[in-house]
């Protein structure tokens, strides 16, 4: 399941449980993350970039345990939307020629100067290292300590729950869709564009039944076992450690210093 | 029964929002680190009204009647699931349907922001599609936005008498192209183009994700339509369990 790049919901999930970085204190990888998230779209500078994406592929080669390989296709999971949308920054529509280059395109010209592609250029790296600082989350900490983390930070009891369910129930559906594409499969469901359709259409009405009833099910299993309005769940003591923090503040401080030599 | 009826309804509703959010699971989920701070910040605030309406609407809910808890769950977690699935495309490439539509249609809008957001985090942090920094422009876009026109045109299709179907595939085929349109204006107004300012700059994000939305939002219509059919053949008493009208 690891090595297929399509980034299904189980792959991302699976290298979380995995990763060599679980054992660490969720609060300090979503401290960790968001940080250096923050940093990398405040100081703005491609270098500072290029340095947040460098030193997370690092850490979650020789910390994570995670295949460089994985990790690069990981990380070309959102390339379709930044290649068009950086298209659009760097590019300019104008009724004269305009810029460095312009292409006409008869009712009116394309244009783009080196600066604007020097932007957009500088944005793609952004975006990358600010995808890489969530990806230390996503990819070390799993959905049900995340959520942890945001009850500990007195997030409203009913979100938890709701959150702690939902994420549950997706793996249900899940496997449950799973087993009826086989089936339409095994029918010849996938044929063609048309039959597609209507197996798409069979199948998602069928999940959505399938859902409807085991909610109702689920309530009274729940409610038979004692539930009263908290789900407790036992976590697994995860203590911060001092060289870690230290890490993070010298690894923040030398973003930061970096910020200020790049100006 | 009816009372219990209308909660259900609510409570789907928030799930519909739900859908709307997750469902542009390729191109136009504004990734990560894709917008300015301050852009991020704007768009949070003008989402939090809706966030903070559905999320007292949703606590009505559960206080009145507990067991409706795991029905919402349900709901999002059927949201999420539909739209992480790849749809039949023609050109072969990787698309997801948003759900939005189908969400709205089903569960109507009302609560559904509060779900949107928990999904499209849960797309941020499990399938890598958006981000956090972004999740107020996404949820806005997709959690409130989209799901409120596509029941708004279905309302209004019906008031007008049109073909349940027709009116069907319109709320989520328009559901879909609002969230696009919506998406591009927010990247407009973070980047405004140097001639066109920002009205030029919302054609240029238009046009270039138009090749991919355009036809997705055609199929989407189509299939939701037929999920639509297919849940009235099968499904009649869950349909009104969860509080959508029959025709």
């Amino acid at each position: 399941m690891r090595h297929t790049h399509s980034h299904g919901v189980r792959s991302i999930d699976h290298l979380a449980y995995t990763s060599g970085m679980s054992g660490w204190n969720p609060a300090f990888k979503t401290v960790l993350a968001l940080g250096t998230l923050v940093i990398c779209l405040a100081a703005d500078r491609a270098t500072v970039s290029a340095a947040v994406i460098l030193a997370l592929a690092a850490l979650q080669k020789w910390k994570g345990g995670l295949a460089l390989h994985d990790y690069g296709g990981l990380l070309r999971v959102p390339l379709a939307f930044l290649l068009l949308g950086s298209a659009a920054v760097a590019c300019d529509l104008s009724s004269v020629p305009a810029g460095d280059w312009s292409l006409s395109l008869h009712w009116f010209y394309l244009c783009a100067s080196a600066d604007s592609v020097r932007f957009a250029l500088a944005l793609v790296l952004k975006s990358l290292g600010a995808v890489s600082a969530l990806y230390l989350l996503a990819l070390t900490t799993s959905a049900c300590e995340f959520v942890g983390v945001l009850r500990r930070a007195h997030l409203p009891g009913l979100l938890t729950e709701l959150m702690y369910l939902i994420y549950r129930f997706v793996f249900v559906l899940l496997d449950t869709h799973g087993r009826m594409r086989e089936a339409a499969g095994a029918r010849l469901g996938w044929r063609d564009f048309r039959t597609s359709c209507r197996s798409f259409g069979g199948t998602a009405a069928g999940l959505l039944l399938v859902a409807l009833r085991k909610s109702r099910t689920y309530y009274d299993a729940m409610a038979a076992r004692g539930y009263d309005g908290g789900l407790c769940f036992l976590e697994e003591d995860k203590p911060w450690r001092r060289a870690q923090a230290a890490g993070m503040a010298a690894f923040w401080a030398a973003l930061i210093a970096l910020r200020i030599i790049a100006t | 029964m009816t009372q219990k009826q209308r909660k259900l309804v609510r409570l789907t509703a928030c799930a519909a929002l739900m859908c709307s959010a997750l469902p542009m699971a390729g191109a136009m989920h504004i990734m990560e680190g894709f917008l300015p701070p301050s852009m991020c910040i704007l768009w949070g605030v003008i989402a939090l009204p809706f966030l903070l309406a559905g999320y007292f609407s949703l606590k009505r809910t559960v206080a009145h009647d507990r067991r409706s808890i795991t029905l919402i769950a349900m709901a999002g977690a059927f949201i999420f699931v539909i739209s992480s699935l790849k749809i039949p495309s023609v050109t072969g490439s990787c698309s997801h349907m948003t759900g939005t539509g189908l969400g709205a249609i089903l569960f109507g809008p009302s609560a559904v922001s509060i779900l949107g957001v928990i999904v499209l985090l849960f797309q941020a942090i499990l399938l890598a599609h958006g981000g956090l920094t972004t999740l107020g422009a996404n949820t806005f876009s997709m959690a409130i936005a989209g799901p409120f026109v596509s029941y708004g045109i279905y309302k209004l299709c019906h008031k007008l008498k049109v073909n349940k179907l027709v009116s069907v595939f319109l709320a989520a085929a328009l559901g879909d192209l609002l969230t696009y349109c919506v998406t591009s204006v927010q990247l407009a107004v973070a980047y405004p183009s140097a001639t066109g300012g920002v009205l030029g700059s919302v054609i240029e994000f238009l046009g270039v994700f138009a090749p991919t939305q355009l036809p997705l939002a055609v199929v989407e219509g189509v299939l939701t339509v037929i999920i639509v059919i297919a849940l009235e053949s099968y499904a009649r008493p869950e349909l009104r369990a969860i509080g959508f009208e029959e025709a």
